[in-house]
Formats: structure tokens, C-alpha cells, sequence
């Protein structure tokens, strides 16, 4: 039976990285249409929600390569593991939660193994037999819609803000199979002299993001930003414009290439609303704008608005906002 | 040393961004390309970082000479700006991007590479704005069997060795690696400067060299693409947005007490 395969590494606080049920869930959708059966592929450590997320996805199997090299999520490593188990069983398609690992991870695999790739993706079906796959282009003013030659491994990123994680109709009990790889003969290329470490809470990991933009009109004006989103209980962000500035660190920035979040609130302040800041944050469940231009593309995107400026806004915002945690407002 | 930059012709993001908004972004009779023939081209704006970050080595003492190389249609407009940048070769392989996808445009880059000469530094943008697929330099660092460094926002040579930062979601990580090897650059490396008057006349006459298929030994049919855009779609927004009226005070104060009463704060 022809294989589907959901891969992934690294534990994020001792759970899979985000994106992997997104990935299953696309995943499953392939499978029942090339009739084949779906995978679950960890690297290094098995999280120990692992098998009960494959089993709710509907996973015919999970596996594991187990090794202390994977388990570190070096990239010569995962690339030589993931070439071995592709080789081993050929599956029609391998699939990547697109977190910043996966963006090295994947292509260096097709270029290994020269298979086709597609990132960013959205969907994917079978249209005559034949493998077509959607992706976001364009920072996603586009999709573009690749036709994947051949029937062997089409490797495939899946966008973790363009598709929404869906359990399967049934559930499944699938069995843990550990596979054998070989990884003595790989060095590591490049060595990591200082490894990065989260100053504070994450912005994907964030409930609550106020981000600024160029709107804001000068620098000192994002600590009205900060206020907020203080007040609110949530973390600070930004657009790229006011990052390339240097008004704020680039580890603020959400967007395309920045931070990808998933809030449940999201206010953007003096922010247009470009695709491409977008890509970041679309996937808010509340969304909200503030700016001084009624046409701005943000107003399309969001669900509550206020016209006007920013600066105005943003003292009484606090106040009310600080106002209602104190239990006055 | 000779450090070979890939450049990329691509569509202004921003002008296809406007048109997106304005509701008027349409595709043309081929199904896959924009029908706006008004959209400026030019060089995609990561790769114009990774020639910054060519050029800062070679600031900072690098004995290198930079070549960059493009694969498009007629690039001559971007190579020419990267010769007023301070390119010293500058190569247009000719093939249209279109029709490639990842693995023929590295077949062509890898192969003008080999032929033009060694690389001690491939240094690319770490995606192209059109596609946003980031893949061809990873595919590159594979055919050449080097090793890829991702997302740099600094990029230095030390003793022969490379040694970059990367932009992570954690924040900065430093690495090092050895010569020869693939970077990729991104936004934070900084705004790239811009030619001088003078640099840009002298450069009005530089012209590229025109490589072909038959002269890197390459026909048509070992470029099939394993994935093919067949199609390009432009989604509609539909937007569905409460508009709170106000004095400053009214509409936050409206708007915090509709965040709380739909639970979202
Ligand atoms: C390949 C690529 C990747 C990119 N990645 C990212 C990314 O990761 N993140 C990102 O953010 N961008 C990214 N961009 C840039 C993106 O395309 C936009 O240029 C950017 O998001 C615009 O930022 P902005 O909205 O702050 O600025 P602008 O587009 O300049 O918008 C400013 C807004 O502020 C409003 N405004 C002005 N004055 C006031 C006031 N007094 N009060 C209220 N509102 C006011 C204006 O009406 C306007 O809507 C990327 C671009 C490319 C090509
Ligand atoms: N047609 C091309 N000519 C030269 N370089 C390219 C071309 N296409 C892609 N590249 C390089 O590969 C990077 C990533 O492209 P992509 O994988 O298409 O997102 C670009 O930023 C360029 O540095």
C-alpha cells in the first residue's frame, strides 16, 4: 500500500512542534485520495503526545528513528536519516510541518533525493492521477498551483496558517515501529558556536499580540505599543518596515519572514495589512485595526476597526484596557 | 576567492500588493502569469541583501572577486545595478524562470558555476518574493556538496573559516563552517546601499554575459520539471469588518467592552 508520511523532530516543551496537525490533517486528505495509508515519522525523541495525536489523525503507523543526533535536531543528521528511510520505503509523499527547521530540512532532502518539492502548501489532491498541489505565492496575494510529474516522493511543506487541523472521522489505533538508521559515517557540517535562546515568552506561543507598524510615524511611539499590549496581558510585535528601521529587534517581527502566530486576540496599529505581514498573523482568531485610512487592506482582514490615528487611540485604548483589569471598566 | 551571488528578476511585490488590495490583480490568458503589464520588475529584494553581504566581506578585507549570475529572460537591467554595486562579472544564463522549477534552475546555476569557475561562497536570497519557496539554494548546496547556512543576517570570514548569524524564532544563533559553502541572506542584514551617480554611468555599458543552454551542455528536456505552475489564482477577500465610531475615548472604550463580551480578552 502506497505511504503517506507526516515527519517531525524536536520536542517544543515536551509536545510535537506546532504545525503537525496541520500537516496530518492535509496529510489524511492525500492519503484517502491515493488510496494510501498514513504515517507518522519522529526523529530522535517521540513526544508523548505523539501517539494519541497520530491516533485522532488516523495514522495507520507510527515510527520512529531514534538517535541522540536527531534528537539535537542537527541538519546533516536529519537530512541523511530522512534520505535512508525515504529510500527504504518510498513513499508517495513526505510531508513537513513548515517550522524554521523544516525550511532547511526539506529542500536540502530533494535536492539528496531529486524530488520534487513544493513549500507553503495549502492543498493537495489528485486531479487524472495526477499529484496538484497548492501553495501560497506572492506572500499570499497568490495561490499557485504546481502539477507534480511522476509518481514517485513529492516532498511538500505545509503552510500551518492556510490549512485548519481536523481530526479524522474515525480513529485509529496505530502501532509504534522503530526503524533503523545509520548516521555514523555523517559529519556535521556546521557546528553551532552560540545557540539562540528565547529572551522571555515566544510570540508564537503568545494569546494576546499588539503589533505596530510604520503607522506608528516615529520610534518613541511603540511604548504605547507596549503599553498595550501590557495592559492587554499579551506581547508586542511589529511590521518589517519599523524593524528594517531599527525602531524595534527583528525578533519582534511577524510576518512572512518573521514570527508566524496564532493568537486568539491580534490588534495591528498603523499596519496596512500587506500579504505578506499577513502570512503572520491571519490565523488570529480575533482580529482588530487601527488606522488612519478607512481603504487600508487590514480593514479586509479584521473583524473589529477603528478609523483614525493611532496616537490618539492608542492612550485611551490603555486606559480603558487598564481600567477593566483593575475591575473598574 | 570568488564569491558567486544568484540573483533573481522578480515582479515589485509592493505593485502586485496594490493591485491585491485594490481588488484588480488579475491572471492572464497562460492561466499562470499576472494580465497588469505595468508591474515593474526587479531584483528580488533578499538577493540585492546577499550581494550587500558580498560586498561588505570584500569591505572587510576578503580578497574576492564577486560574480553574479541570473537565470531570466532579459536580467540585463539587475546584473547592470549589480555591476554599479561593484559586481566584477556579471552572467545572464538564458532560460525563462517560468518554466523551470526548483531543480532545473539549479541544474543551470550549478552548471554556470562549475563552468564559470570555483565558488568559495555561493550566497543567495532566502527566498524569491514571487514563489516564496526558499528552495533552490538548499538545492544548490546539495549538487555541490556544500554545506547550507539559512536566513544570515551577518555574515563574516575568519581565518578561512565562515562564521554567520542566523535569525531564528529564538532569537540569534551564531555557526561556523568551512569554504566552500552556500549562505542564504535575509532582510535583517540591513538596507544595501546604493550605487554612486558615477558607478551607475560607468555601469550603463557593462554587459552581462549571455550564457546559453548549448554552452553549459544542457538540453532542454534534462530541465522537465518535476513540479510545473500550471496555474495562478487570485483568492477574494471578503472582508466583514465592525467599524467602532467615536471620539478617541468612545471608540476604545466600545471597542474593549466588544473584546470582552466575545471573550477574546
Ligand atoms: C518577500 C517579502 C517578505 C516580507 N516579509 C514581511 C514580514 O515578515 N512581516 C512584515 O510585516 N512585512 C513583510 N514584508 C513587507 C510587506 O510587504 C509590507 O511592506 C509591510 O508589511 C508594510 O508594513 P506597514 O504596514 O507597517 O507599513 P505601510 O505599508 O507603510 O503601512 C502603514 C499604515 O499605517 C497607516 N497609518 C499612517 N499614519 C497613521 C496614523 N497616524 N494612525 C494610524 N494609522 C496610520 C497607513 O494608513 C498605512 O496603512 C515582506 C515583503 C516581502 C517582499
Ligand atoms: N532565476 C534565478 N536566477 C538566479 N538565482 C535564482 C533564480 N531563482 C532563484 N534563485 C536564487 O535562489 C533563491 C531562492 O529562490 P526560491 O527557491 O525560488 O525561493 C533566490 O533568492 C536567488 O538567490
Amino acid at each position: 500500500m502506497p505511504r503517506v508520511v507526516v515527519c517531525t523532530w524536536g520536542l517544543d516543551r515536551g509536545a510535537l512542534p506546532p504545525g503537525v496537525e496541520e500537516a496530518l490533517t492535509l496529510g489524511r486528505g492525500l492519503a484517502e485520495a491515493l488510496g494510501a495509508e498514513l504515517v507518522l515519522l519522529a526523529l530522535g525523541d517521540l513526544p508523548a503526545d505523539a501517539q494519541a495525536l497520530a491516533a485522532r489523525h488516523g495514522a495507520r503507523a507510527v515510527e520512529r528513528a531514534a538517535d541522540p543526533r536527531l534528537a539535537a535536531g542537527e541538519p546533516d543528521a536529519l537530512v541523511e536519516a530522512l534520505a535512508q528511510c525515504c529510500r527504504a520505503s518510498a513513499p508517495r509523499a513526505l510531508l513537513f510541518a513548515q517550522t524554521f527547521d523544516a525550511r532547511l530540512v526539506a529542500p536540502r532532502l530533494a535536492g539528496r533525493l531529486g524530488a520534487p518539492i513544493v513549500m507553503n502548501v495549502a492543498d493537495a489532491s489528485l486531479e487524472n492521477g495526477r499529484l496538484v498541489v497548492t501553495a501560497l505565492a506572492y506572500g499570499g496575494d497568490t495561490r499557485a498551483v504546481y502539477e507534480v510529474a511522476g509518481e514517485g516522493m513529492a516532498i511538500l511543506g505545509v503552510s500551518t496558517t492556510a490549512v485548519r487541523a481536523q481530526s479524522a472521522a474515525s480513529a485509529t489505533t496505530p502501532p509504534l515501529t522503530e526503524v533503523a538508521v545509520q548516521l555514523d559515517a555523517v559529519p556535521e557540517r556546521v557546528r553551532i558556536v552560540a545557540r539562540a535562546e528565547a529572551k522571555g515568552p515566544r510570540l508564537e506561543d503568545a494569546g494576546i499580540i499588539v503589533s505596530g507598524g510604520r503607522g506608528l510615524g516615529a520610534r518613541e511611539h511603540y511604548a504605547l505599543i507596549e503599553q498595550l499590549a501590557e495592559a492587554l496581558g499579551g506581547l508586542a510585535g511589529a511590521s518589517r518596515p519599523i524593524v528594517d528601521d531599527g525602531w524595534v529587534d527583528a525578533s519582534r517581527q511577524v510576518g512572512l519572514t518573521g514570527h508566524i502566530t496564532r493568537p486568539s486576540l491580534y490588534v495591528a496599529v498603523g499596519i496596512s495589512g500587506a500579504s505578506q505581514h499577513m502570512a503572520g498573523c491571519s490565523a488570529a482568531k480575533t482580529l482588530v485595526a487601527i488606522n488612519s485610512d478607512a481603504d487600508a487592506a487590514i480593514f479586509k482582514h479584521a473583524r473589529f476597526g477603528i478609523v483614525g490615528d493611532c496616537k490618539q487611540i492608542l492612550p485611551e485604548l490603555i486606559r480603558a484596557a487598564r481600567e477593566r483589569r483593575s475591575g473598574g471598566g | 576567492m570568488r564569491f558567486v551571488v544568484c540573483v533573481k528578476e522578480v515582479l515589485d511585490p509592493d505593485a502586485v500588493n496594490s493591485f491585491a488590495v485594490a481588488g484588480r490583480l488579475r491572471i492572464g490568458d497562460d492561466g499562470r502569469s499576472f494580465s497588469q503589464t505595468a508591474i515593474p520588475r526587479l531584483m528580488n529584494g533578499f538577493d540585492e541583501q546577499a550581494l550587500e553581504a558580498a560586498l561588505r566581506l570584500r569591505d572587510a578585507g576578503a580578497p574576492a572577486t564577486i560574480a553574479v549570475v541570473s537565470i531570466g529572460t532579459d536580467p540585463a537591467n539587475i546584473l547592470r545595478h549589480a555591476a554599479a554595486l561593484g559586481a566584477d562579472e556579471i552572467a545572464h544564463v538564458d532560460a525563462d524562470p517560468a518554466g523551470l522549477d526548483a531543480h532545473g534552475t539549479t541544474a543551470l546555476l550549478t552548471a554556470w558555476i562549475r563552468k564559470s569557475g570555483p565558488a568559495d561562497l555561493v550566497l543567495c536570497g532566502r527566498q524569491a518574493s514571487d514563489d516564496d519557496q526558499g528552495v533552490v539554494p538548499a538545492l544548490v548546496a546539495e549538487q555541490l556538496g556544500m554545506p547550507l547556512v539559512t536566513i544570515a543576517r551577518e555574515v563574516m570570514l575568519e581565518a578561512g573559516a565562515l562564521r554567520v548569524t542566523r535569525v531564528t524564532p529564538d532569537g540569534d544563533e551564531i555557526v561556523e563552517t568551512s569554504l566552500p559553502a552556500v549562505v542564504t541572506v535575509s532582510s535583517e542584514i540591513g538596507i544595501p546601499r546604493y550605487p554612486t551617480a558615477a558607478r551607475k554611468i560607468q555601469a550603463r555599458r557593462a554587459k552581462p554575459d549571455v550564457v546559453t543552454l548549448e554552452a553549459l551542455g544542457i538540453a532542454p528536456a534534462d530541465l522537465a520539471p518535476r513540479a510545473l505552475l500550471v496555474r495562478q489564482l487570485v483568492p477574494e477577500l471578503h472582508g466583514h469588518c465592525e467599524l467602532i465610531d467615536g471620539s478617541p475615548s468612545e471608540s476604545a472604550r466600545a471597542l474593549v467592552s466588544r473584546l470582552a463580551a466575545e471573550g477574546a480578552i
